[in-house]
C-alpha cells in the first residue's frame, strides 16, 4: 500500500500532467474542430426551464428581437426580458399552454425564471450590444447589416428558426477580430484613421 | 538641430551615434553619488539611524524581524490553486444561469448605471455625493458637481466608506447580550424586551456624533416623548474643534457657529498649527479653495506660511514653515495679533481694536519677552503682519496635533487677529452662510458628569469608549448605566456594554439631512435596500416608540424628514407642488441659499485671558487625528490602511515619529520600539525619523489601536495613543486634551519593522524626477512653450487616431491627501495585501504617493508626486514581453491583458518608474492575513476585471470610463469632448491636481498643458539642452511646483546633464 506522503505526491504529479495536457489541447484563435468542440460552446444548446420557441416569436410573428431584448441597443448587456414583459402578452396569449401556465405561476409567486446562459463570455472579455447595435457608416446606415434584426443575426445567427437559444458562433478571439479588421478605414488625406471597430487589446480586455 | 524629421532624418540620425551614446556615463557609479537635494526618507542624511539589528535588515521579514514562513495555509492555497487549474481547464465552463428581474423597473437596464445624489456621513462636512449603482449596488462614490462643499471632490475617507458598507463584519441582525455573550434576536423579540427594560423609566439619555440636519431636532422629540429631556441629548465629535472655534465665535460674537473659510480669495494664509486640508473642519472644500488660491497662475501663486511643531500634512503645502515650541500656538497667535496691532495699516472697527488693544495691555510684559519661547523672532511675526495686511488674507489657528487646554483661548486669539486683517466678511463668512457646529460645545464633559443619574442610555453612530482618553473613563461610566443600547452601523467598543447592539444602517442606506453651511440644505436618501438585516437609528427609535404606546405622529424618518421639509420648501419659492420639490430636491441632492445676519462688535475677551501659556518642557506627544482614520472610524476599512500616511508613508501601523537628531542624541534607531511614558500611562511604539518635525516633539497619531474583535482588519494593529494624556480639558469647551502630553522617552531592546513603502521606490539620486521653479523664475519663462513629444529616435510614428489619451499632474496644486489613491483602488477593484505583503514590497496601488524631502533635515519642504503608469510611447515593458501581454493602442493607451499575462514579470523589471504590479496571490478580501474570505462581488465594480494570481497589473487610464464614453459620444455622432471624461483620480482629486484628455485636440485642457513651460517628463531629462532622459516618451507629464523662494539649483553630481550632445 501507498504511504499517504507518496499518495499525496502522486497526486500532484498528476494534477500537474493534467494541467500540461489542458494547456497543449487549448489552441486560442479560430481554430474551431470536433475535439475542442465543446470547450468553445459553438453549437451549445442547453436545455431552459420554459422551452421558449424564437422561431414562434420572431419568426413566425415577426416580433422584432428589441421588442423583448430591449436593452440591447442601450446597455451592454441585452438582457433577457422580465416576467412582466412576457405576461403582457400571455395574460392573454395562449394561457392554456403548460409552460405559460408554469410563467404564470412563478409570476404570481413573485419567482424569477431562471434561464441556462448560453452565450457566456469569459470574465475578462467586455462586450457592449449597444455599439455593435447602433455601429454605423459614413453614410449613416447601420454598419452590420440592413436592418436591426439581421445586426442581431449576424452574430447570433438564424434565431428566427431556432427553438431555445442556440450558439452560432464561435464567439472566439479570432472570429470577433475577423469582423473587426473589415471595418476599418486607414488615414489618407491627411485625415486620421476612422476606426469604427478598434483591435487593440484594451477594446475587449481591461 | 532640427527635431522635425521623417524617415530620411531618422537614417541621418543613426549616423550621429552621440545622441545615442553620448560620452561618459549616464549614470555615475553608485558609491560616486553625492546626494541632491531631495531625499525620500532621513536615514539617506543620516544613515547612522538605519537600525543595526540585523533582524530589520533583511529584506523578506515580517514586522518582527522573522522569516515569512511558506506555513500550512500558503500551501494548501497553492496547492488548491494549481489543482483548480487542472480540474477546470478541460471541460467547458461550468453553466452559469441569466435571472432575468420578475417586473422590471422602469428606471433599471441591466448593465447602466443608476446615479443616486446624497450626503456623505462619514464626517460632518457633509460632502454631496453622487453614488453609481449597478442593478441596485453601489459600486462608487463620487463627489457632487454642483455641490458646495465637495465641489465634484472627495477625500479619502468618504470615497472608501463604500467598503463600510459592503463590510463582512457588520451585524448581521439585532443582537441581545446575554453576560459577555451576544445572541442574536429578531427585531421584534428585541423591541419587547428594550420595551420592557425601557418601562417607567425616564431619565433616558442619547449619545450620539452629532449633526447639523434635522436628525438632533428628531432626537430631542423622541426624548420628550419617552418622558426625558432634550437636555440629554449628547453631541460629541472628537475633533474638537469643531467645539473650540464655535465656542469662541460664541464668546466674541454670541454665535455658536464656525465662519466660512473662504479661502479662493485668500492670497495669503497664515496656519498656526492648522490642519485644514487633511482633517480641519472641512478638507474638501478647503483643499479646493487652497488649489484655487494658492497654485501658480498667470505669474501668481498664493502664499502659505505655516506656524507648528508638528510636520503636519498641511504644513507640507506651506511655502514657508516655521518650527514653534510646542504648547505655544496661542501665544505664537498673540504675538502675530500684536504686530498686526503695532502695524498702522492694520483693519477693525474702534471697538473691536480696543478689545484687542486690552488682551495685548494684559499680558504687555510677558507677550515682549514670549519670542525666545515660541522659537521665532519678532521680525518674522512684523513681516507677516505686512503681508496679511497687504492683500486679502487670513489667519487658520488650530488643528487636532495641538488640542490642549488652551484650544479655545487660541481660535479667540485667531479671531482677534482675523479682525485686525479684515478677514472677516472676506475670507471668513460668519456673516452670510456661516459653517454650523456638528456638535454643542463639551457634551462629554456633561455626559459623564450627568452619567450617574442616567436609567438608560442609547448612543447612535459614536464611539466614545475608544475615541476620548482613557484617563476620562467613559467605559466606566457607560458600565454603571443600567441599560445601554447600542446602534452602530459597524460593531464598536461601545457594543461591548451594551444590553442590546443593534445594527444601524450605513448612511448609504439611510435617510437625512445636513445642513453643514447654514442655508443650504444636503439630502441624504438610500442608494440601495438594506445589505444587512439593519435597520435606520431613528426609524429603532420610531418602533420603540410604538412598541411603548407613545407614538411619535411619524411613520418612518423619512416621513419626518418629508414634513420638516416642508419649511424649506415655503421659504424657496418654488411654485410647484411639494411632491415635485421634494424629489427635485432629492435628485440634486441639496438646495437652499447661504443664510444671512448682522454681526455685531467684537466683545470682552480679556478676562478669557488669564494667564499667557507656555511651551511644555521636556518631551511632548502629540496626537493628531489620521486623516485616513480619523479618530478611529475609518480603522476597519482595508482601502484607508493600505493607502499610507503621506507623509511618512506607513502603512497599516501606528508609528512614533521623532525628529532624526533628537533619535540620534537618544541614541534610537528606526524601527526601534521607544517606550513613551506619562503621568497617565505608557505606550510602545516603533521609531520613525520625521524631518522637520520640532526636535522635543513626538507625534503618535490617532486612528488606530483597537484592542478588542471589533474587526479582522483593525483588530490589534497600531497603538491608542490616547491612553497616556492625563485628564484635562479646555475650560473654556469643556472638551477632553488629546495632545501636547508632556512624557518621558525610553528606548527599549525591542524591534518593529514598520511597512513604509516610501523605499521600495527609490529614487536613486537621479534627477528629473520633481522639478521646482521659483515664483521669479516662473515669470520670466512663463510665455515660453515647451515640446516634450518631439525625441529623436528610431522608433516609428504613431498612426494618428482621433484620440491620443494624455495626463497632466500639477505638482503645484498636489496636496498629499491620497484621495487618488483610494479612488483607484475602488474604480479597478485593486486589493489590498496588508502589512507582510507590504513588507515583501508587494502593494498593489495603481497610483502611488511619491514624497521627496528637500532641503535641511531641520526644517525641509516635501513635494508629493502622484506617479501612475506613464504610458510610454516607447515603454519598456512593451517590449520585453514574451507572449504579447502588453501592448500600446493607437490612442496611446499602453494597454494590459490579463489573460494573455503568463506572469514572467520581465515588464515589471524594465519599467523605470516601478508601476507595474504583481499578483502573487488571488487577493481575499482586505488582507492576505488570518480567516481570509472571498471578496464580496456586490462590492467590485462589475466594469473592470478581477485579477487572479499569476497575473500583471497596473494603470489603464480607466480604460473602462474611456469606452463608455466613447460610446456615449458615439451614440451621438461626436467625438468625445474635453473634460467629458474623467479618470478615477482626476475625479476624485480635492486639489484639481490631474487634468486628462485627448493630446491630438490642440484646444484640450491637457494638451495645453502638456505645451507649459512647466510641463516636464518624469525622467525625461531636460528638452532644452538636448537631454532626453531615458526616452520613453510618456503620455503623463508633470507640472512643476512653483516655490517662493530660489530651489537650490544641482541634483548632486551632474549626471548626464548637458554632454549628451556636445557640439550641437
Amino acid at each position: 500500500m501507498l504511504h499517504p506522503f507518496h499518495s499525496f505526491f502522486l497526486v500532484i504529479t498528476l494534477l500537474v500532467s493534467s494541467h500540461a495536457y489542458s494547456w497543449w489541447m487549448w489552441t486560442p484563435g479560430d481554430h474551431v474542430d470536433d475535439s475542442t468542440q465543446s470547450m468553445i460552446g459553438q453549437g451549445y444548446h442547453p436545455d431552459q426551464p420554459i422551452p421558449f420557441s424564437h422561431k414562434i416569436h420572431a419568426g413566425d410573428r415577426q416580433i422584432p428581437c428589441q421588442f423583448c431584448h430591449s436593452s440591447a441597443r442601450r446597455s451592454t448587456a441585452a438582457g433577457i426580458p422580465a416576467s412582466s414583459s412576457c405576461m403582457g402578452c400571455h395574460k392573454f396569449v395562449n394561457t392554456d399552454a403548460e409552460p405559460i401556465k408554469y410563467l404564470k405561476e412563478k409570476y404570481d409567486k413573485n419567482e424569477p425564471i431562471e434561464w441556462t446562459k448560453v452565450h457566456d463570455l469569459p470574465d475578462y472579455v467586455r462586450f457592449s450590444h449597444k455599439v455593435h447595435m447602433q455601429a454605423k457608416g459614413d453614410d449613416g446606415k447601420l454598419l452590420l447589416a440592413d436592418s436591426p434584426d439581421e445586426v442581431c443575426m449576424a452574430c447570433h445567427g438564424p434565431v428566427k428558426e431556432m427553438g431555445t437559444a442556440e450558439q452560432w458562433a464561435p464567439l472566439q478571439m479570432g472570429w470577433c477580430i475577423g469582423c473587426h479588421n473589415q471595418v476599418k478605414t486607414p488615414a489618407k488625406d491627411g485625415k486620421p484613421a476612422v476606426t469604427y471597430a478598434p483591435v487593440s487589446c484594451n477594446t475587449c480586455h481591461y | 538641430m532640427s527635431l522635425e524629421h521623417d524617415n530620411d532624418e531618422l537614417k541621418k540620425l543613426e549616423h550621429k551615434p552621440h545622441v545615442f551614446a553620448p560620452e561618459g556615463d549616464f549614470e555615475a557609479p553608485a558609491k560616486d553619488t553625492v546626494p541632491g537635494p531631495y531625499y525620500m526618507a532621513a536615514d539617506e542624511r543620516m544613515p547612522e539611524l538605519e537600525a543595526d539589528e540585523p533582524s530589520m535588515q533583511g529584506a523578506k521579514l515580517d514586522s518582527k524581524g522573522k522569516p515569512f514562513p511558506v506555513d500550512r495555509r500558503d500551501f494548501m492555497r497553492l496547492f488548491s490553486a494549481s489543482a483548480m487549474f487542472g480540474a477546470t481547464a478541460c471541460v467547458r465552463r461550468p453553466a452559469e444561469t441569466a435571472i432575468p428581474y420578475v417586473k422590471q423597473p422602469i428606471d433599471q437596464v441591466p448593465g447602466v448605471a443608476t446615479h443616486y445624489a446624497t450626503t456623505c456621513g462619514d464626517c460632518a462636512s457633509a460632502c454631496g455625493i453622487v453614488v453609481k449603482t449597478r442593478e441596485g449596488r453601489p459600486v462608487k462614490l463620487e463627489g457632487a458637481d454642483e455641490h458646495p462643499i465637495s465641489q465634484g471632490a472627495l477625500c479619502a475617507m468618504g470615497q472608501a466608506s463604500i467598503q463600510g458598507l459592503y463590510h463582512p463584519e457588520r451585524l448581521k441582525g439585532p443582537h441581545i447580550r446575554h453576560g459577555r455573550r451576544l445572541d442574536p434576536a429578531n427585531w421584534d423579540e428585541t423591541f419587547a424586551q428594550i420595551t420592557d427594560q425601557l418601562k417607567g423609566k425616564t431619565n433616558v439619555a442619547i449619545f450620539t456624533g452629532g449633526s447639523t440636519g434635522h436628525s438632533d431636532e428628531f432626537l430631542g422629540e423622541v426624548l420628550e416623548k419617552l418622558g426625558s429631556s432634550k437636555e440629554h441629548l449628547y453631541t460629541w465629535e472628537s475633533n474638537g474643534l469643531f467645539s473650540s472655534i464655535s465656542k469662541a465665535h460664541e464668546l466674541a460674537f454670541g454665535h455658536a457657529d464656525l465662519p466660512r473659510l473662504e479661502l479662493p480669495l485668500a492670497k495669503v494664509i497664515i496656519g498656526i498649527g492648522s490642519d485644514f486640508l487633511e482633517v480641519g473642519t472641512s478638507p474638501v472644500y478647503h483643499s479646493k479653495g487652497f488649489s484655487l488660491s494658492h497654485s501658480y497662475k498667470n505669474g501668481k501663486k498664493g502664499l502659505f506660511v505655516q506656524l507648528e511643531s508638528n510636520y503636519s500634512l498641511t504644513g507640507t503645502n506651506a511655502d514657508k514653515r516655521h518650527i514653534i515650541k510646542p504648547g505655544t500656538e496661542t501665544t505664537s497667535t498673540l504675538l502675530l495679533v500684536k504686530s498686526l496691532f503695532e502695524n498702522a495699516a492694520s483693519k477693525g472697527s474702534p471697538a473691536a481694536r480696543e478689545n484687542i488693544k486690552a488682551v495685548l495691555d494684559k499680558h504687555a510684559s510677558s507677550l515682549s519677552s514670549a519670542y525666545a519661547d515660541v522659537g521665532v523672532t519678532k521680525a518674522v511675526f512684523d513681516d507677516l503682519a505686512d503681508k496679511l495686511l497687504k492683500e486679502p488674507s487670513v489667519v487658520v489657528a488650530g488643528g487636532s496635533s495641538n488640542f490642549d487646554e488652551n484650544a479655545t483661548l487660541l481660535q479667540l486669539a485667531a479671531i482677534m487677529a482675523n479682525q485686525l486683517t479684515g478677514a472677516y466678511g472676506r475670507t471668513l463668512q460668519f456673516e452670510k452662510g456661516w459653517m454650523n457646529s456638528p456638535v454643542k460645545s463639551g457634551d462629554l464633559k456633561r455626559f459623564l458628569e450627568n452619567a450617574d443619574k442616567f436609567d438608560a442610555l442609547i448612543v447612535i453612530e459614536s464611539n466614545p469608549a475608544f475615541s476620548s482618553p482613557d484617563s476620562w473613563a467613559v467605559e466606566k461610566a457607560l458600565e454603571n448605566i443600567p441599560l445601554v443600547i447600542s446602534i452602530q452601523s459597524f460593531p464598536n467598543e461601545v457594543d461591548h456594554f451594551a444590553k442590546f447592539v443593534l445594527p444601524n444602517h450605513h448612511y448609504l442606506e439611510a435617510w437625512g439631512d445636513e445642513q453643514s453651511i447654514a442655508g443650504v440644505w444636503s439630502t441624504r436618501q438610500p442608494t440601495v435596500r438594506s445589505t444587512t438585516n439593519s435597520r435606520q437609528a431613528e426609524d429603532i427609535l420610531l418602533w420603540i416608540l410604538a412598541y411603548m404606546d407613545k407614538s411619535l405622529p411619524y411613520k418612518d424618518y423619512q416621513a419626518y424628514l418629508k414634513e420638516k421639509w416642508r419649511a424649506i420648501y415655503e421659504i424657496s419659492g418654488v411654485r410647484h407642488d411639494y411632491d415635485v420639490f421634494f424629489k427635485f430636491v432629492l435628485k440634486r441632492g441639496f438646495t437652499g441659499s447661504l443664510a444671512s445676519r448682522t454681526l455685531g462688535d467684537l466683545k470682552e475677551l480679556s478676562s478669557y485671558f488669564d494667564s499667557l501659556p507656555k511651551s511644555k518642557s521636556g518631551f511632548v506627544l502629540l496626537s493628531p487625528l489620521d486623516y485616513r482614520l480619523q479618530d478611529g472610524r475609518g480603522a476597519h476599512l482595508p482601502v484607508l490602511q493600505e493607502i499610507g500616511d503621506g507623509l511618512t508613508t506607513v502603512a497599516w501601523d501606528t508609528w512614533l515619529a521623532i525628529n532624526p537628531k533628537t533619535m540620534k542624541k537618544l541614541g534610537i534607531k528606526q524601527n526601534q520600539m521607544v517606550e513613551v511614558t506619562s503621568s497617565a500611562g505608557t505606550l510602545k511604539a516603533a521609531a520613525y525619523p520625521l524631518p522637520g518635525l520640532q526636535p522635543d516633539t513626538l507625534v503618535v497619531p490617532r486612528g488606530n489601536g483597537h484592542k478588542d474583535e471589533r474587526s479582522t482588519i483593525s483588530n490589534n494593529n497600531g497603538i491608542d495613543p490616547l491612553t497616556v494624556y492625563a485628564k484635562k480639558s479646555d475650560p473654556l469647551s469643556g472638551e477632553p486634551v488629546t495632545s501636547l502630553q508632556e512624557v518621558q522617552v525610553t528606548p527599549t531592546k525591542e524591534w518593529y519593522r514598520l511597512a513604509a513603502t516610501q523605499k521600495q521606490n527609490d529614487i536613486a539620486n537621479r534627477n528629473e524626477i520633481v522639478k521646482k521653479y521659483s515664483l521669479a523664475k516662473a515669470k520670466k519663462i512663463q510665455n515660453k512653450t515647451v515640446d516634450l513629444d518631439t525625441v529623436p529616435d528610431l522608433f516609428p510614428k504613431l498612426e494618428k487616431a482621433a484620440h491620443h489619451w494624455g495626463m497632466s499632474v500639477d505638482l503645484d496644486k498636489c496636496n498629499g491627501c491620497g484621495a487618488c489613491m483610494v479612488a483607484c483602488s475602488l474604480e479597478n477593484n485593486v486589493p489590498q495585501v496588508g502589512r507582510d505583503q507590504i513588507l515583501l514590497g508587494r502593494t498593489m496601488h495603481w497610483i502611488r504617493l511619491d514624497r521627496y524631502f528637500y532641503g535641511e533635515i531641520d526644517n525641509p519642504s516635501a513635494t508629493f508626486q502622484p506617479v501612475m503608469c506613464q504610458h510610454c510611447n516607447h515603454a519598456p515593458c512593451e517590449a520585453v514581453c514574451p507572449v504579447f501581454a502588453t501592448t500600446h493602442d493607437a490612442e496611446g493607451i499602453n494597454s494590459m491583458t490579463y489573460n494573455r499575462c503568463v506572469g514572467t514579470r520581465y515588464c515589471a523589471n524594465a519599467c523605470p518608474y516601478k508601476v507595474r504590479r504583481f499578483n502573487w496571490w488571488t487577493h481575499k478580501w482586505g488582507t492576505m492575513g488570518k480567516r481570509g474570505q472571498d471578496r464580496n462581488p456586490r462590492a467590485l465594480n462589475p466594469d473592470v476585471t478581477v485579477r487572479t494570481r499569476g497575473v500583471m497589473e497596473k494603470c489603464s487610464f480607466c480604460v473602462g470610463r474611456l469606452r463608455d464614453a466613447k460610446h456615449f459620444a458615439k451614440e451621438q455622432g461626436r467625438t468625445v469632448n474635453d473634460g467629458e471624461v474623467k479618470t478615477a483620480c482626476q475625479q476624485t482629486c480635492p486639489a484639481d491636481a490631474i487634468s486628462f484628455g485627448n493630446l491630438n485636440d490642440a484646444q484640450s485642457k491637457v494638451s495645453k498643458e502638456r505645451k507649459n513651460f512647466r510641463a516636464y517628463l518624469m525622467l525625461g531629462g531636460d528638452p532644452d539642452h538636448g537631454h532626453y532622459g531615458i526616452k520613453t516618451l510618456p503620455n503623463v507629464n508633470y507640472l512643476a511646483q512653483i516655490t517662493h523662494d530660489e530651489p537650490a539649483t544641482g541634483f548632486g553630481k551632474q549626471q548626464g546633464h548637458g554632454h549628451s550632445n556636445k557640439g550641437h
